[in-house]
């Protein structure tokens, strides 16, 4: 879904995505502490091979984003690691086109530093089950945050947003809830065994 | 509860595959453009729309896929005729049925390259023939179209080793940089 083809989106789209990814890449390149670069590629690579891993949900098969569970842990951060991996599924497998690199980007990370944000704000170290409630919201809300960014960019390039919105969240709806439980799995054994990662990055 | 997860069972049967990639195929038979959509990984496309364009920008003709992804349009000039389908969820994709592979007996299309004088009885010999040709090796170049876009493990391989590496030398300036 956030593969994009190039010739779809209208310039005005593209150039604010473009400026949106620029601005995400330089604050979270900036703010980035050298001990957390290992981190930072750990979950690019994961991120780029989230979306090459198919599995069966009913009929159909589905594949995660991990966008919400890569803005909790890296924050800012987020936006390179995104590009890094979005770039290369581009070059490497064709999905989603390069001219449109900056809108895709900005719709998988901005709904990841969102997810982030909100996670940090919520989360106590005491509580053990809110952890995993925040991680399926961030996981789920993700995925439909990102759905309905993608609907708006089709919308705003002269496609009828009600048609493409629909399209896109509803064959996201089994994405939506997949991503929530392993993203709600994964935070939960981190706040367990390793709280350090879900903290505040710096 | 029951129903509701009744519910996402059905959205989920509804729904199909997910797919990063729309891809669409087509040759053309004599006079006639047969074609599949379908998504990388090789999932048909369904009830996707489409549209035929000459090199003039003029449409000659719309169509939708059916149930196998599969359509068929008459061509309407010897030229090349551009296939495009869209999704309507931002997966788009369009080929090129060029003039060459054409029947020769098609009136010339607005910018056709000049076909060379044959007497009508040839003319009908000849596209049978290539006709017979184009059905025969379809299956072959449909193959092979589907095999560019097969992701492979060296590709994720190599592609984790770059992001790797990217970040590698990120590191390291970033670590010369706090160097005293």
């Amino acid at each position: 879904m956030a593969h994009i083809p190039d010739g779809v989106l209208s310039w005005p789209v593209l150039a604010a995505g473009a400026a949106v990814t620029a601005l995400g890449v330089a604050r979270g390149l900036r703010g980035l502490d050298p001990a957390r670069v290992p981190r930072v590629a750990v979950l690019s690579a994961v991120l780029f091979v989230a979306s090459l891993v198919h599995f069966p949900a009913g009929l159909s098969s589905v594949h995660l984003l991990l966008n919400g569970l890569a803005g909790i842990i890296l924050g800012w951060a987020v936006f390179p690691a995104m590009l890094v991996a979005l770039l290369l599924q581009a070059v490497l497998f064709g999905f989603g086109g390069l001219v449109v690199l900056g809108v895709n980007t900005m719709n998988m990370a901005l709904p990841g530093l969102a997810a982030g944000l909100v996670f940090r704000a919520a989360w106590r170290a005491d509580r053990p089950r809110r952890a995993m409630l925040l991680g399926a919201l961030a996981g789920g809300g993700g995925v439909l945050a990102t759905a309905l960014l993608v609907g708006a960019a089709l919308a705003l390039s002269g496609r009828e947003f009600m048609v493409a919105a629909r399209l896109v969240v509803l064959t996201h709806l089994p994405v939506m809830v997949v991503e929530a439980v392993f993203t709600a799995a994964v935070v939960s054994l981190l706040a367990r065994v390793k709280p350090e990662m879900l903290e505040s990055p710096p | 509860m029951i129903r509701v997860l009744a519910l996402l069972a059905a959205l989920v049967a509804a729904v199909p595959a997910q797919a990063h990639k729309l891809k669409v195929f087509a040759t053309a038979e004599g006079a006639t453009i047969i074609g599949t959509a379908y998504f990388s990984g090789g999932d048909k496309a369904r009830g996707v729309a489409g549209r035929v364009l000459l090199p003039d920008g003029t449409l000659a003709g719309e169509f939708r896929t059916g149930d196998d992804g599969g359509f068929r349009i008459e061509a309407v000039a010897h030229a090349d005729h551009t296939i495009s389908v869209d999704a309507g969820d931002g997966h788009v994709a369009s080929m090129v049925v060029p003039a060459a592979e054409l029947a020769a007996s098609l009136p010339a299309g607005p910018t056709a390259p000049a076909v060379a004088a044959m007497p009508p009885a040839t003319v009908a010999q000849v596209d049978l023939i290539e006709a017979a040709v184009a059905r025969q090796i379809r299956p072959l170049r449909e193959q092979l179209d589907g095999y560019e876009d097969k992701v492979r493990l060296h590709d994720i391989l190599g592609g984790i080793g770059t992001i790797f590496g990217l970040f590698g030398v990120l590191a390291w300036v970033s670590a010369g940089k706090r160097r005293p």
